[in-house]
């Protein structure tokens, strides 16, 4: 018996007891914020949104590694990630960035799918995972219309990017944006209007990622080339063609080769 | 001509469902189906579908049972089961899934007791048959009532007939929950459409009878006593199963239609996707799995036996087919990505091929276990002997 099997079966009969012995513990919601934990309430004053400058990103990836670091991302799984590409024909090139993460969005498409109640949205704005209660059925990853949602190898539940709420929630910025070597990456309140954020979305023409899908994204994109939302139009990803040249052993999901 | 966008660097995106969910779709589906079917002659009182009604009402309830194991499966954390009761009532209304797992729990003891009631006349005289602890457990799922007047008889259809039809809109929505689950995705342009719930139910209705049509000959041949295969039943079954074709042709050209010509955005990375599964959604899905079949329970073939039993496995494998290529199929198509996904399932541990035969096996072994309980046989024997078919 494997050691998922076995904790099944422990954890269900476990489970049960509690459940059975405990009228406190049907929750409509869950633990946290049926407690008001503040972890899981958030700073109901504020609302969090990210301006992405693209005209300041370098494509550096300090962003990407800040963030595996600050949050102990398991190898090969992102939370933030910065795709690299190339747009139009030689000799009319262009080389493009863009940063991607959890869009914080408004009206997730994550959230009301969810059946254990542990994906749901802070009082602040930011989408959050109960990692103690997501039992791991994938629905939400699905539903996100970003792929912002991942299966965390290591601890075997939902992962995504919280806009570092543990940093957020102590007055500090996400690790990202702390590190961002562009300065492309700006956050706040958008609930102050003197805030940064406020004061670029009243300045800058903004746009956020796939805004036909209705989940009001708030993370905001200055100078988003519509182009690279495009992406049927874009080659295969290459760093998948060329693990396959060097013989890497193939994920379960992988792009589809030959599709250039 | 498009701009060309040469991706250097990204990431290839998680995608969540494997092989398990087109499973649990097939037999949830087919479960539905064969409930169905036995309602024809329960609740609808169709004559020529006695003989087996009882039959497929016990295969509406195997299937059920084993069905929800790919789902246990399909978790990270399956020994977080009870988090599912526990929590996240705020979401009931909008999270199908929810709605699933009660559905999943109701079907079951439904079916289940409806058996009991329509049984319960062999199990009594099982039970005046028997001593000791045989006599008990007769006793017991005859449920008490262990009088055989045309009084009793008459509560027994009475029973039946309410079980049965609160059973067809339960059947109704335990398939037709999974299609919302697919349908409420809209991030998904394979799978975003109203037309998915009943798009799932009426292909379910083409496996459950196929499945019918491959165990009621086996089960006839080999476990009755009169050991002879009822070809009318199997006859009448093709030709249902033809129709149940033509609703789902009609509801698969609609979804299609929609999605792809009429359609705005999407419609691109769809004709993309049909593109490049063109032979086998055409020649296999949709000639051999479902117009072959078709013409073959309108005409006269529906007599020959051989043909029809294979046709019973060709469209289940077929429906099985058109599960995984809309499940996974839908996974491959790009979101944020550029490039289409490719899976390709592993052989052993959760998820994997291996788990998947593993249902396979447990769900036989279950219709060995519920046929060897129930009496079926006798109730088939009684009908056929009533009928004088017996020496047709
Ligand atoms: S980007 Fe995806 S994961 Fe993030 S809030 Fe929006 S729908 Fe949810
Ligand atoms: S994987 Fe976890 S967070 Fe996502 S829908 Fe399922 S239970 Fe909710
Ligand atoms: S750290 Fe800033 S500049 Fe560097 S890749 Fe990330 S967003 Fe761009």
């Amino acid at each position: 018996m494997d050691e998922s099997k076995r904790n099944f079966i422990k954890g269900g009969l476990a489970s049960l007891f509690v459940a059975s012995t405990s009228a406190n513990a049907f929750s409509l919601k869950n633990p946290g914020r049926d407690k008001k934990d503040s972890r899981y309430i958030g700073d109901k004053t504020k609302h969090y949104a990210m301006v992405i400058d693209l005209r300041q990103c370098i494509g550096c990836q300090s962003c990407t590694s800040a963030c595996m670091v600050e949050n102990n991302v398991p190898q090969n799984q992102n939370r933030t990630s910065v795709t690299e590409m190339e747009l139009g024909e030689f000799p009319d090139v262009r080389k493009a960035f863009l940063p991607q993460l959890c869009n914080h969005c408004d009206d997730p498409a994550c959230v009301p799918v969810c059946p254990t109640g542990a994906t749901f949205k802070r009082e602040d704005g930011i989408v959050v995972v109960d990692s103690e209660i997501c039992w791991g059925c994938g629905y939400c990853a699905n539903a996100c219309p970003y792929d912002k949602r991942f299966m965390n190898k290591e601890t075997k539940v939902m992962d995504k990017c919280t806009f570092c709420a543990h940093r957020v929630d102590e007055g500090l910025l996400p690790a990202c944006v702390e590190t961002c070597v562009g300065g492309a990456r700006i956050f706040g309140d958008l609930n102050d209007k003197t805030s940064e954020v406020s004061k670029l979305l009243s300045n800058y023409p903004t746009t956020v990622l796939k805004s036909e899908q209705g989940t009001k994204p708030q993370v905001f994109y200055i100078g988003l080339d519509g182009r690279m939302e495009e992406v049927l139009n874009a080659t295969a990803n290459l760093d998948d063609i060329m693990r396959k040249e060097i013989g890497i052993k193939e994920h379960e999901w992988a792009t589809m080769k030959g599709e250039e | 001509m498009d701009t060309l966008i040469t991706t250097l660097s990204a990431i290839t995106p998680d995608r969540i469902w494997g092989i398990d969910i087109p499973n649990y779709f097939w037999f949830t589906g087919s479960s539905a189906a064969a409930f169905i079917i036995s309602s024809f002659a329960h609740v609808f009182g169709m004559e020529k579908y006695k003989p087996i009604a009882g039959f497929s009402l016990l295969m509406a309830l195997v299937l059920l049972i084993a069905a929800p194991l790919n789902l246990i499966d399909d978790l990270s954390q399956p020994g977080r089961l009870a988090n599912f009761f526990l929590y996240g009532w705020e979401n009931f209304p909008t999270s199908p899934m929810k709605w699933g797992v009660l559905l999943l729990m109701a079907y079951p003891i439904l079916i289940f007791f409806e058996a009991l009631v329509l049984y319960r006349p062999y199990f009594v005289k099982k039970m005046n048959f028997n001593k000791g602890i045989k006599r008990k457990i007769y006793s017991l799922l005859s449920l008490g009532r262990t009088q055989l007047n045309s009084e009793e008889t008459a509560k027994d259809h009475r029973y039946g007939f309410i079980l049965g039809s609160i059973g067809i809109p339960l059947a109704l929505c335990v398939h037709g929950y999974t299609g919302y689950i697919l349908g409420a995705v809209h991030g998904n342009y394979l799978w975003s459409t109203p037309l998915m719930p009943i798009l799932f139910l009426a292909s379910a209705m083409v496996s459950g009878t196929g499945l019918l049509i491959i165990l009621i000959p086996i089960f006839q041949k080999f476990f009755t006593t009169q050991r002879r295969v009822d070809k009318s039943i199997i006859a009448e079954l093709a030709k249902l199963l033809a129709w149940f074709i033509v609703i789902d042709l009609t509801i698969r050209a609609l979804w299609l239609s929609f999605a792809i010509p009429f359609g705005n955005e999407p419609k691109n990375y769809l004709l993309e996707f049909f593109t490049m599964h063109f032979n086998i959604t055409v020649y296999i899905e949709y000639i051999l799995c479902l117009i072959i079949p078709m013409i073959i329970g309108f005409s006269k073939l529906r007599h020959n036996l051989p043909l029809v039993f294979i046709t019973g496995i060709v469209v289940a494998m077929g429906v099985w087919l058109f599960r995984w290529s809309t499940v996974i199929g839908g996974q491959t198509i790009p979101r944020s990505m550029p490039g289409f996904l490719e899976y390709s399932p592993h052989m052993i541990g959760q998820g994997s091929i291996t788990a998947i035969i593993a249902n396979w096996l447990f769900f036989i072994a279950l219709v060995c276990l519920v046929t060897s309980l129930f009496p079926w046989d006798e109730e088939m024997e009684e009908h056929y002997n009533e009928k004088g078919l017996n020496h047709e």
